[in-house]
């Protein structure tokens, strides 16, 4: 009996192959295992229970057609095949799509079923997939899915390879990146599942279910493969319908199902591997020798049974001896002036995955909707304000760049904004909304929230001063920040709506100001620092010698004031679900702070850095939620002030610019330079922009999607580039007019002076 | 480990003294499974009655779901071991400073937990355990405990006496937290090195009569039960 074996690769984040070897060998001490890889330098090929070697030019280099028919020599022969790499047995299953008795790998018709994310072919088992969304989707949506689930997100390939993307710009580079690899724009995103990692792994024959074993990891590399292992029976409930799955695929081979179990035993599934996994001998090692099984059903040879060692496995490193017909090829000197080599694969997996496109466009498809259902456009809408506001301007006239204040928009922002206050507020408690007017302080804005019934919220003296410029009095002002009373000289006398003190130092100074008669609030409170977030404001709760000196802070604070509690958290930063966690652990330490200063709190002021989907359109109920919520925890609040901050005036202003230049290269790969730059909008490489093209000889306003352009800036900087990866719609040339939408928030008023003149 | 019954009396006890104030003799062979720790009760912290515990105990509970990150309330919170790493602790001790030492031992990490999932809403119980080691782990132990000169009581030749949380998931079914280790103990019972010999689980009755299921097992309660 002869059986050919690839995936020999034995590194850090190894292949199958050893595994597999080990395990026939007990099952067949006199079977001829033929090791097949496609570069020396994999070095599981110096096992030395491998009788045979077959070595192939790496991926890049081989003749497909040629080789094919090699393999498929061999398989006729009477020789069989177990495929240890996903790639690979998606190039046999193409070779083969009728299959071949001996090849012990699946059919495509199996493969396609159980493509990422979606894995429909596991629809049946008892477990769920974790939510996702394809990047073909526009950067709006994949930032706002970034955001719903706190960052926790990783961007994932087609096969192996899965970054995660704690922040815009990460997931930005992360997807150029492995679009390269992959040959492929697409990807996906999913949420992350946090919990204990499982796998269960399958050998079936012509869709029967042969053997399976579940196994949970006991120790991790760095890269969350596995080290060690524990191994048990699949329980009934798994089993069944996963011999269904085995059916209805037709599954010839081995498979894993990748899992992670949760805080509440709910099993989510990652992904499902078209072969045995590299923990393969683990199993063995257990008494479930499922290569042996594979080989038995296919042979009808029975193999050797050898009884459980144990039931747990673990890994160590061994050096083995370097076959003298298989010399170490040299490393490759490293890039003059660079540092490291280069560790890719050797055997050219990647190489393999674009020819796999070419030889099928659709193979490595990621799976993301039902067949017919319309891909996404990665085009992001645009609401039908913004294009009132753009339509209104006289651009013909207008020097670029140039700010566009989006009169209407921001009208009806501020005005639901207001509308909503007033819904949620009741005779008891009424809720209230503060302008961040640091956000944008253009007073355009600051007039708006005083004629919608905002407070002002200013961390500065400075900014107190524009409020009451624009027209707000002294007790609509809400005073913050640890530098409130730069500039000096300019406090108001007269009585502030609320003053919030940033420190314990703060505070200090409050209280003694206030005793001096040199300020006065209604309300004086604290701004905490809730533990587990890191951020460099508010009274630390981190300990509980500091939550002693907070309570012992509580009690020196004036008593003709009321007490407040401002707690301040950019959502968009650390998502939305982990704000509201935010929120009701807020609540608790207020409830503790009551209990243990005596001080009961009537003012509570949350913030903000709401991103303005997520304030405007669906977290209306959550609001209403909350405010449900302080009543009942804390009955003594009498007033709620809520921040939408960036929610207002990000949406505010649109920046017209102007393309200088533009430059094609090969492959497609343009750069265009425009008149504007990373001084009018620094927030690029942190959150996405709506951008439109205004078409010169219509007028039309034209979404711009993703492609190969990258929109370099007019400053002679390196990072100087505001886009990447944007296709310009067809005709665009040098004087289109291009328009950035939701830049009126931090991008305009972080906007700086440089390269003006 | 902390004596429940001296709990009452803690207001007499020198904290200086460094020494439990247990009945249980040392000395009895461990015939039974829990063997010297046969009667052995689960440590408590105490309270000197004053504003000092209250805000430990408040900073304790609003810290705890600061920590849960918006995650499962049945995640363990593994952010004691963190927060304090397991070693001697000298008893009697109380809220304030069980809450705020760098090192305790696991009375004060199972004392601790036992609030935080309360506080949580999870149901969960106190739970006493027998582990394996070795003579050479126990011999280690005892020379540290002994440096700090507190009672090494919780060693027995190669067993030791430990202590967690059985945390309720489901009717009748728990999972035993080990707070000082950060982990949930594997109810497939392994023999050897680290191993439980045997558990306890104080519970009230009432509903379980039958016991806790922990894997395949079930536990009666209130006694100790070979692993």
């Amino acid at each position: 009996m002869k059986i050919y074996v690839s995936g020999l690769y034995a590194g850090g984040n190894p292949q199958p192959g050893v595994g597999i070897v080990r395990s026939l060998r007990q099952g067949y001490p006199d079977a001829t295992i033929v090791g097949v890889e496609y570069s020396n330098r994999v070095s599981g090929i110096h096992f030395d229970e491998l009788d045979e070697l077959w070595i192939q030019r790496p991926w890049g280099e081989l003749d497909l057609d040629a080789y094919g028919d090699k393999v498929c020599e061999a398989l006729d022969a009477g020789g069989l095949w177990i495929s240890g790499s996903d790639l690979e047995a998606m190039w046999l299953a193409s070779v083969f799509p009728d299959g071949h008795p001996n090849l012990l790998a699946p059919p495509m018709s199996g493969i396609k079923r159980i493509t990422k994310p979606v894995v429909e072919a596991a629809s049946s088992l008892p477990i769920k997939i974790p939510t996702y969304l394809s990047t073909e989707h526009s950067d709006w949506d994949l930032h706002a899915f970034c955001r719903e689930h706190n960052w926790r997100v990783w961007l994932k390939g087609p096969y192996y390879d899965a970054s995660r993307t704690p922040t815009w710009d990460t997931f930005t580079a992360v997807r150029n990146a492995l679009s390269k690899v992959w040959s492929t724009e697409k990807l996906f995103l999913q949420a992350h599942v946090s919990g204990y990692e499982e796998s269960v792994m399958l050998s079936a024959y012509r869709g029967e279910l042969l053997g399976a074993v579940s196994m949970r990891k006991r120790d991790i590399t760095p890269e969350g493969k596995t080290w060690a292992g524990d191994v048990s029976e699949v329980p009934l409930a798994f089993m069944e319908p996963l011999r269904q799955m085995v059916r209805d695929t037709n599954w010839t081979g081995g498979g894993e199902l990748e899992m992670v179990r949760d805080g509440s035993d709910q099993l989510w599934l990652i992904e499902m591997n078209p072969r045995f996994p590299a923990w393969v001998h683990g199993s063995t090692i257990a008494g479930h020798n499922l290569p042996a099984l594979l080989v038995q059903a296919a042979s009808g040879v029975v193999a050797k049974t050898v009884p459980a060692e144990a039931s747990e496995f673990t890994r160590i490193v061994l050096e083995v001896p370097v076959r003298p017909d298989y010399p170490l090829p040299p490393l490759p000197e490293p890039f003059a002036g660079a540092v490291g080599h280069s560790m890719k694969h050797p055997s050219g997996l990647t190489a393999l995955a674009a020819r796999l496109h070419k030889i099928d466009p659709d193979m490595l498809d990621v799976a993301m909707a039902p067949d017919g259902t319309e891909p996404p456009n990665g085009l992001a809408e645009l609401p039908d304000t913004f294009v009132a506001d753009i339509g209104r301007q006289d651009f013909d006239a207008m020097q670029t760049p140039q700010y566009i204040y989006m009169e209407s928009t921001a009208e009806s922002l501020f005005k639901r904004a207001d509308d909503r206050a007033h819904r949620l507020s009741t005779n008891d408690v009424e809720v209230i909304s503060g302008y961040s007017i640091k956000t944008n302080p253009d007073k355009r804005l600051i007039k708006l929230a005083l004629d919608h019934g905002f407070y002002a919220e200013a961390i500065s003296l400075g900014e107190v001063q524009s409020a009451l410029e624009v027209g707000f009095r002294p007790d609509q002002v809400i005073l913050n920040g640890p530098g409130k009373w730069w500039p000096e000289g300019l406090m108001p006398r007269e009585t502030m709506h609320a003053v919030f003190c940033d420190s314990i130092a703060d505070l200090d100074r409050v209280v003694a100001a206030v005793a001096a008669g040199e300020m006065s609030a209604k309300h004086i409170g604290i701004r905490i620092r809730t533990p587990n977030i890191t951020s460099r404001f508010g009274i630390p709760l981190d300990s509980p010698t500091t939550f002693a000196k907070l309570i012992a802070a509580v009690k020196r604070l004036p008593t003709d004031s009321a007490f407040g509690v401002h707690f301040h958290m950019a959502s968009s930063h650390v998502g939305v679900a982990q704000w509201w966690h935010l929120f009701e652990s807020m609540l608790r330490w207020c409830q503790s702070i009551e209990k243990l200063s005596g001080r009961t709190i009537e003012m509570l002021d949350m913030g903000g850095g709401w991103y303005p989907d997520d304030w405007h359109e669906d977290q209306i109920s959550k609001i209403a939620r909350a405010v449900e919520r302080v009543r009942t925890m804390l009955p003594a609040v009498r007033q709620i002030a809520s921040e939408p901050g960036k929610a207002m005036a990000q949406p505010s202003m649109a920046l017209a610019m102007r393309i200088l230049e533009i430059q094609e290269h090969e492959d497609d790969y343009v750069e265009a330079v425009v008149d504007a730059s990373i001084a009018e909008i620094p927030m690029h490489f942190w959150q996405p922009h709506r951008m439109v093209r205004k078409c010169s000889e219509t007028g039309e306003l034209q979404p711009i999607g993703r492609g190969k352009t990258h929109l370099m800036g007019r400053l002679c900087m390196e990072h100087d580039i505001i886009a990447s990866n944007v296709q310009l719609p067809e005709g665009t040339r040098a004087g289109d007019l291009l328009i950035f939408c939701d830049a009126g928030g931090y991008d305009r008023s972080m906007s700086y002076v440089f390269g003006r003149g | 480990m902390y004596l429940a019954e001296d709990k009452a009396k803690a207001s007499t006890v020198q904290p200086a003294d460094g020494h439990c104030a247990d009945t249980v003799d040392l000395m009895t062979a461990a015939t039974a499974p829990g063997g010297k720790w046969q009667t052995f009760p689960n440590s408590h912290i105490s309270h000197h009655g004053a504003a000092c515990c209250d805000i430990a105990h408040e900073w304790l509970i609003a810290f705890d779901y600061a920590q849960l990150n918006g995650g499962d309330v049945l995640t363990g919170p593994r952010w004691m071991r963190e927060h304090s790493k397991w070693g001697p602790t000298a008893w009697p001790i109380h809220w304030c400073e069980a809450v705020d030492a760098d090192v305790v031992d696991c009375g004060v990490h199972a004392a601790i937990a036992q609030e935080a999932f309360v506080a949580r809403g999870v149901p969960a119980f106190r739970a006493q355990f027998i582990q394996r080691y070795s003579a050479d782990a126990t011999a280690s132990w005892r020379e540290n405990w002994d440096k700090e000169s507190v009672s090494d009581h919780w060693i027995d030749g190669d067993a030791i006496y430990h202590e967690g949380n059985a945390v309720l998931v489901g009717t009748d079914e728990v999972k035993l937290w080990d707070g000082s280790a950060g982990w949930w103990i594997n109810p497939r019972g392994e023999m050897g090195y680290g191993s439980l010999a045997a558990v306890r689980i104080e519970a009230d009755l009432e509903g379980f009569e039958d016991g806790l299921r922990w894997g395949e097992r079930r536990i009666k309660l209130n006694q100790w039960v070979a692993v």
